[in-house]
């Protein structure tokens, strides 16, 4: 989860060669930026590269309970990755989780790129009252959010279950939303959602209003309907915006855990309703096996460079043009 | 601009100075005796009692004691974490007695064995000593004990006309009869293993048992299958209760629903101090918002899970046990609020409370109501499950649950047992 926020500093190229520059100066040039990068670096190393060297290190040792209370931890090369090679379970939770996220992270684009440009067509007024309210959801702490949205989905009092079985012909009354995994993370996804709704909308916002209004007067001028000014002008000029901010979503939607661990404890803590987030931690903190779990968390940063792969790769593109 | 930015750097580094001093060593009260952590798990041990101990261990060790409250579920996660660490163990743990003996072989406890006659000996409930001993070593001492017997409505039975079972079979019996589209005869949730285990208990079974050094997971065992096949048929024909649902808070089931004023279950079985969380409900007095109950001996009784053939059935034994944490560098401080808890004063306090004491020379405190007999009766009988290196792996592993879970919801029980022991044997040796 370090790679895409820190992007080359296309700067720090050379300045080209002027007229015979004194080379002190350009030397000073050159190392300046360097030496601005050198605190971010400094703190990345210590933040993150050393949890995740122990983290490389535990996941070829045995490394149990007993490990932790100081027992020598026997390295075993990469048995760990070979029994997670061939255990279903694992592989059955890997791609529920990536099908989660997707599904996931694109109804969160969705729905956050509709909301942006309704609050670019309304006025004042009703524009403030939406964007507050996104802040509110935004701002809401997780555990407090969560606490209410189980609420509304309680087997007996939840106000969803209240509300449909008012419907005549539909028989709501006591569905346990949380018993079976296809409406369990159905929930989780609408809770999701709603989480992260508010930032795709900010930021599409942001890049909205960066749209000169010449430019969308023309068209409307060349008589392009509206969808069409949508997908021809604006899509493509807030394109970097949706990509970045998609990326962020699939990474955020790829480790969910709060979410799912409150909703197990509010269902069932059973393996088919775990996503990475919660097997990893059943693995490692709930059974002690350290090992395990350090392996599967190296193989779930493999998977997430491997899905945030296309926004690397546009950068590098888009670096080369 | 650049006013600007420096302003932020210099707010930034007093932050982090800031900061770094607040991690610091602050105390200065060495010379008043040692501070010290106490980790208590979930509200069971209650104020009255936590007051006691920091007062005792202020009057006599002159140290402040610290009381932090752990969740039940978070528990064996935050012991995993903090207990190696010397930096932040707590110096003493309650620690559930099911764990006992992972963390006793992991050798997260110091060795108590030279003040065992002292703490009070062989008086000591003897299935928690066992549980928290290596190899003769004491490490982990009991702290209270709790067994689980049936709450149920007098007012339910009655009207149906059921008779109060003296066998196994006749209660599953009774439980069927009693249940109703909206009322479970027998409310217990489908992943519930906590009482669901009395049924395999009951029938000879057992989770697991041990060849040699080796522990194997025994739900293949006949006797075990005979017990799971009675609780499955008893989850499908008298409760109510999700099939998702675990070891949860069965009683307000029991109370009569606000709504409807009818309860939602005949029968549960609880830990004894539920019986504080059942009865007439009535508004608080100080908070008119929320309902308190009060037991109505017209309406609610207990008896004691009947076995196969008459008798008692073996149920969980729930509880605690304590220990000083190995990582402490208060070792001798720790072993002073030991002796506070191992006191006749506090032993007695926990019997009053309906907890049972360790020391069963003060199991009298524990009174002579109908409570305190359910408990003593049926703890008499009760058993711990196995005392296997790696079984807080196994609880916390979640597969016991998901096991149950299954096997309710109308699975194969053969198939799936053969299954799950061979994903627990992988655990259960540490």
């Amino acid at each position: 989860m370090t790679a895409p926020a820190t992007a080359p500093p296309a700067s720090a190229a050379p300045p080209p060669p002027r007229d015979a520059a004194p080379s002190l100066e350009r030397r000073r040039a050159i190392r300046g930026p360097y030496l601005l990068l050198l605190p971010a670096i400094g703190i990345l190393l210590v933040g993150m590269g050393y949890p995740t060297v122990w983290q490389v290190v535990t996941s070829l040792q045995e490394f149990g309970l007993q490990q932790q209370f100081g027992r020598p931890a026997p390295f075993i090369g990469f048995e760990n990755y070979a029994a997670l090679a061939t255990n279903a379970q694992f592989w059955g939770v890997v791609l529920k989780s990536i099908a989660f996220c997707l599904i996931t992270a694109v109804v969160t684009l969705v729905v956050g790129i509709a909301l942006a440009l309704l609050m670019n067509a309304v006025a004042r007024a009703p524009r403030l009252i939406l964007q507050i309210a996104l802040l509110l959801a935004w701002s809401m702490p997780v555990v407090a959010a969560m606490t209410v949205w189980i609420w509304l989905f309680d087997r007996r009092r939840g106000a969803v279950n209240y509300l449909l079985d008012a419907v005549p012909g539909i028989d709501m009354n006591r569905f346990n939303w949380l018993e079976s995994p296809s409406t369990f993370f159905a929930v989780a996804s609408i809770i999701v959602i709603w989480m992260s709704v508010p930032f795709v909308s900010f930021s599409t916002f942001a890049g909205l209003t960066q749209i000169s209004g010449e430019v969308m007067e023309a068209a409307a001028l060349d008589g392009a309907s509206s969808w069409q000014r949508v997908r021809g002008i604006i899509l493509p000029m807030i394109r970097p915006v949706i990509a970045i901010v998609f990326l962020l979503q699939i990474i955020w939607d790829l480790r969910v855990f709060t979410q799912i661990t409150m909703l197990q404890d509010a269902g069932s803590k059973s393996g088919e309703f775990d996503l990475l987030g919660t097997f990893i931690y059943k693995l490692g903190t709930k059974s002690q096996d350290f090992g395990m779990a350090s392996a599967v968390s190296i193989l779930v940063l493999g998977i997430t460079i491997a899905l945030s792969w296309f926004y690397i790769r546009g950068l590098v593109k888009d670096d080369e043009t | 601009m650049n006013k600007r930015i420096s302003a932020v750097a210099t707010a930034a580094v007093a932050a982090l100075v800031m900061a770094g001093c607040a991690s610091g060593d602050t105390g200065s009260s060495a010379d008043e005796g040692t501070d010290i952590t106490l980790w208590l798990n979930g509200g069971d041990t209650p104020d009255e009692l936590r007051e006691f101990l920091k007062k005792e261990y202020a009057d006599q060790a002159g140290g402040t004691l610290t009381i932090e409250e752990q969740s039940w579920t978070d528990a064996l996660a935050k012991l995993t974490t903090a207990l190696p660490d010397a930096e932040n163990t707590p110096d003493v743990v309650e620690i559930g007695n099911t764990w006992a003996p992972t963390f006793t072989y992991a050798g997260a406890f110091t060795d108590l064995t030279d003040m065992y006659e002292e703490l009070g000996g062989d008086k000591l409930l003897p299935s928690f000593v066992e549980v928290g001993a290596v190899d003769g070593a004491d490490y982990a001492l009991p702290y209270y004990f709790g067994s689980r017997y049936m709450f149920y409505r007098k007012d339910v039975w009655s009207q149906a006309g059921v008779a109060a079972p003296t066998t196994l079979g006749e209660f599953n019996a009774a439980a069927a009869a009693l249940a109703s589209a909206d009322r479970s005869g027998f409310y217990i949730g489908g992943e519930d293993w906590r009482n669901g285990v009395s049924w395999i208990f009951a029938n000879g079974g057992e989770l697991a048992v041990q060849e040699g050094d080796e522990w194997h997971s025994s739900l293949s065992d006949p006797a075990t299958i005979k017990g799971l096949a009675q609780l499955q048929a008893l989850f499908a024909s008298a409760s109510r209760a999700p099939v998702t649902e675990s070891d949860s808070t069965p009683w307000v089931n029991l109370n009569n629903n606000e709504s409807t004023g009818a309860p939602e279950a005949a029968t549960i079985m609880a830990p004894g101090w539920a019986h504080w969380s059942i009865g007439d409900l009535a508004p608080d007095p100080e908070d008119s918002t929320t309902l308190v109950p009060t037991w109505n001996d017209a309406t609610f009784g207990t008896f004691v899970l009947p076995g196969t053939d008459g008798g008692i059935a073996p149920v969980f034994a729930g509880g605690s046990n304590i220990a000083i944490s190995a990582a402490s560098e208060k070792q001798d401080a720790a072993k002073e609020l030991m002796r506070i808890i191992f006191s006749e004063d506090y032993q007695t306090m926990l019997g009053e409370n309906g907890l049972g004491p360790a020391n069963l020379d003060y199991a009298s405190s524990l009174g002579d109501d109908q409570f305190a007999t359910a408990l003593i009766e049926s703890a008499s009988t009760s058993k711990l499950t196995p005392a296997a290196p790696g079984w807080a792996a196994v609880e916390g592993s979640g597969l016991l649950e998901e096991f149950f879970g299954k096997v309710n919801g109308g699975g194969d029980i053969a198939a799936l047992a053969k299954e799950y022991d061979a994903k627990i044997d992988e655990l259960i040796n540490g």
